[in-house]
């Protein structure tokens, strides 16, 4: 079975050669280009990047806005794709959701990391005061990617999502944070995510 | 739980976006593989996500793409080069290790396969070429024979012709009939005998087979007494048999004798006579 696997992404990568030699661009099937990974085509990774970097980096700064080292964050997030690639599991969602979670968690390990927080105290500027903070490789990314619909949601809704997905608290730290008991902070936390599907429709 | 409360309680987001925890991850993917309209649930939000996660995108520089992927160029060689790990045990060098060990799982999958196939068609081949080998002998056996009965075939042919084309044979025709009260009357046999060489070569055209015991000789009449020409076998054909030279003759005979031939003819066991022709 598994020989035959690598001969359908021998097959696969000989054909869409053939289709570049004619010169019109590939375009793959999710299930295609997951294969042609796993056998780690790096054409196919080139075709990975073409096709998700904008996206992926739009979440990075969402959660780091300086682009600096968000673009060091990038980099890790498609080492770790290249990595991983094999433990993907199709059955267990998209090929983009599994890179999406990916990124948010790069994202958040380095934000939490002592270097960041160190750099942030060197800034010597105050805590949110990055968009008018003048320097321009911090991006206002308040209006871009999943930010811009969480605007739209309750304060509170907004609060919570801010600190669960954006700023990587558990549920735990939410309660001790917000002063409010854990159950309470699941309950509004779920609440809140489906009021951000409703706006995503 | 009814389904529809299930799907309609957050979960779905909650794990699409990675904020569940590890107990309602294993509850929601067996929920998945169970319940259809779960997955279906899932797969919705996670389109959802991702169309609005490429509506104004912010592409990273141009610099920034050529340094990932020369840093992937690196991670890929690295990789295929590197089997066994050394120096510390990261999660990062294990999983790398895990990877490689994984590709290794296809790579020796492929390779057992071609193997088999490989084994499969050596036996094939080793069956079929020993079969060819026995044929070939067999064949060169035969090409052989054929080779030396046609070598016997063009000697005695060459004679044949030698014979035919001589302007100076003297061809005598013995009829069985010739013999008074001759023992087979419709036997035929020809003499070809050249007069200047002395050479004598004989057809049994149509001579019976002699009992077991007896063969045939040949006599040249030469004033009135026989002279032995040589003992013969019955030969089946076109070509001559040569007999002993004979310098003089009026005629030609052949007697049945006892195998060897003998000193006289045996008289009454005269089967064919032909006179020579002047």
């Amino acid at each position: 079975m598994s020989g035959f696997e690598n001969l359908y992404i021998l097959s696969l990568y000989l054909s869409h050669n053939y289709t570049e030699y004619l010169g019109t661009t590939p375009t793959y099937t999710e299930p295609e280009l997951v294969m042609m990974l796993k056998g780690r085509d790096n054409q196919s990774f080139s075709y990975l990047y073409n096709n998700y970097s904008g996206a992926l980096y739009t979440i990075v700064l969402q959660i780091i806005p300086d682009q600096e080292l968000a673009n060091d964050v990038l980099q890790e997030v498609f080492i770790n794709i290249w990595r991983k690639i094999d433990s993907y599991d199709q059955s267990k969602g998209r090929l983009f959701t599994w890179m999406l979670n990916i990124a948010r968690n790069a994202s958040i390990d380095f934000l939490r990391s002592k270097a960041y927080q160190n750099s942030k105290k060197n800034q010597e500027f105050p805590e949110g005061s990055e968009s008018i903070s003048g320097q321009s490789t911090h991006m206002n990314t308040d209006n871009i990617g999943l930010k811009k619909i969480v605007q739209k949601l309750k304060v509170e809704s907004r609060t919570l999502i801010d600190l669960a997905y954006f700023k990587g608290y558990t549920h735990e730290e939410i309660a001790e944070i917000e002063e409010i008991p854990l159950g309470t902070v699941k309950t509004r936390i779920r609440t809140a995510l489906i009021q951000l599907r409703e706006h995503l429709k | 739980m009814n389904i529809k409360e299930y799907i309609s309680s957050g979960i779905v987001e909650s794990y699409v976006l990675g904020l569940a925890d590890a107990t309602e991850r294993a509850e929601f993917e067996s929920m998945c593989a169970e319940h259809a309209e779960v997955k279906a649930a899932r797969d919705n939000f996670e389109v959802l996500l991702e169309q609005q996660a490429f509506m104004n995108v912010i592409h990273p520089s141009k610099e920034l793409e050529k340094k990932i992927l020369a840093e992937i160029e690196i991670e890929s060689y690295k990789s295929s080069s590197r089997v066994i790990p050394f120096g510390n045990s990261r999660m990062d060098d294990d999983s790398k290790t895990i990877s490689v060990l994984k590709r290794m799982r296809y790579i020796v999958a492929a390779a057992v396969i071609l193997l088999v196939a490989s084994t499969a068609l050596n036996f094939y081949f080793y069956t079929q070429s020993k079969d060819n080998l026995a044929l070939y002998q067999s064949e060169v056996a035969r090409s052989n024979q054929l080779a030396n009965s046609n070598q016997g075939l063009q000697a005695s042919l060459d004679t044949f012709g030698l014979v035919l084309n001589d302007p100076n044979m003297t061809i005598i025709k013995m009829p069985g009939s010739n013999v008074p009260k001759g023992p087979s009357p419709n036997s035929l046999a020809t003499v070809y005998w050249n007069r200047e060489n002395r050479e004598v070569y004989l057809f049994t055209n149509n001579m019976p087979v002699p009992v077991a015991g007896k063969q045939y000789q040949l006599w040249a009449i030469v004033d009135g007494k026989p002279v032995d020409a040589g003992v013969f076998n019955i030969n089946r054909k076109v070509t001559p048999i040569k007999m002993k030279p004979i310098p003089n003759a009026q005629a030609f005979a052949i007697t049945l004798e006892r195998e060897g031939g003998s000193t006289t003819p045996t008289m009454d066991q005269m089967y064919v006579l032909g006179p020579v022709k002047t």
